[in-house]
């Protein structure tokens, strides 16, 4: 096809792009795949009984705010990299303070328990659960985010990937708290961290295919 | 066109015009951006593949169409062309690594970095002010021979004044350049 032609057959179709359209996609793929995974949720997993009183209590407050945090976090970078001419981030070490802060309120926790009964609170009763359960439920919100990336343009694909996966995992950690009835800062830390960071793995590795255009 | 033989790079400005216009819809805008971009886009390429010509044409097209349907990644209130080459030197790296192609290390600058338009526009701006400082004979005698590259020879005989007239206004107007520069 001449290149002159290609662009004729281009320019005739040209709907309108409103302002702002790369941020309402990914919010639109991210609500998408959040309610996916809340259905999921609350049909396989079940919802914890004492909803909506539970909402104001401190553990999950807790969970909250951590995956909360970490997905504000997340969605930046995937808007940057959402547009091939981001200019570089500067204050990428942001990235690491909700875990700094749990981290810390978990030591204090351990700090202040009886020394035998560290390793419950480290352990739980649904740790390998909860970690699959996060990575696995952060599946149809990545596909969200994917979906929104069509008509975006990433340059550094595994870096897009990386930031698509820890955001979907994120989003699913804090749906999976309406699952969770575990209440320490430790458990959290750990095995809701390494269910996100099993997402954002699952992402950095899908990326450079997923995201290619 | 045809006469001055030289094709004028469409401006910042006109292109991220029909750009923001294109994304409201209008499609005549749209084409005008597309076919201004065509020449832009096709020296990017031959520059970076030494003329291999069918794959020029390709990655021009290729990236005319990622231009065009990915549109919403570009942001308003950013450089136009800063967006168009990011797209366009994502397709070039692409197309290394299908075509399992290595680059010579010299050559990377070159693919890497952007045609410069926001630098150059910018640093127009600081010569113009720059060249107002000093009079106007010896700033385009600077001009002609320090930023547009002709020779003493050309730029005496545009100006109609002598060969060693030239090269004075150059040599006083820099001196008096570099005074104002030391000064601030």
């Amino acid at each position: 096809m001449r290149t002159e032609d290609l662009i004729q057959a281009l320019a005739a179709d040209t709907p309108r792009v409103p302002p702002h359209m790369a941020e309402r996609r990914v919010f639109a793929g991210l609500l998408l795949g959040a309610a996916g995974t809340f259905v999921l949720v609350a049909l396989a997993l079940g919802l914890r009984g004492d909803l909506p009183g539970s909402l104001m209590q401190g553990h999950f407050l807790m969970k909250w705010a951590y995956s909360l945090s970490l997905g504000v976090i997340a969605i930046v970078a995937v808007l940057r990299a959402a547009r091939p001419d981001s200019p570089p981030w500067r204050s990428a070490w942001l990235r690491a303070l909700p875990f700094a802060l749990l981290l810390a309120g978990s030591a204090l926790e351990l700090a202040v328990a009886p020394a035998d009964h560290r390793m419950a609170m480290l352990m739980g009763h649904s740790n390998w659960q909860c970690m699959a359960g996060v990575s696995l439920l952060s599946l149809p919100i990545f596909a969200g985010l994917a979906w929104a990336f069509r008509r975006l343009a990433p340059t550094r694909l595994r870096t897009a990937g990386a930031a698509l996966g820890l955001t979907a995992g994120a989003a699913s950690a804090t749906l999976y708290a309406l699952h969770c009835d575990e209440v320490t800062a430790t458990f959290v830390v750990t095995w809701y961290t390494l269910g996100i960071l099993l997402s954002g793995l699952v992402g950095t590795l899908a990326g450079p295919r997923l995201l290619r255009w | 066109m045809a006469l001055s033989g030289v094709q004028r790079r469409t401006s910042e400005d006109q292109l991220k015009a029909w750009m923001v216009r294109g994304l409201d819809g209008d499609a005549a805008a749209q084409n005008a951006l597309l076919t201004a971009l065509l020449p832009l886009l096709r020296s990017f390429f031959a520059r970076r593949l030494r003329g291999a010509g069918d794959d020029v044409e390709d990655l021009v097209q290729e990236t005319l169409i990622a231009i065009h349907t990915r549109r919403a990644s570009y942001d308003r209130d950013r450089p136009f062309t800063a967006w168009a080459y990011a797209v366009a030197r994502y397709k070039m790296i692409d197309h290394f690594r299908r075509t399992k192609q290595t680059v010579p290390f010299e050559d990377l600058a070159d693919i890497l970095v952007a045609e410069g338009y926001q630098d150059a526009a910018s640093a127009k701006l600081d010569v113009d002010a720059l060249l107002e400082g000093v009079s106007a004979k010896q700033a385009e005698a600077i001009r002609r021979t320090k930023i547009d590259g002709q020779s003493v020879a050309e730029a005496a005989e545009a100006q109609g004044i002598s060969e060693a007239d030239v090269k004075v206004s150059v040599h006083r107007g820099l001196k008096a350049l570099a005074a104002r520069l030391k000064g601030k």
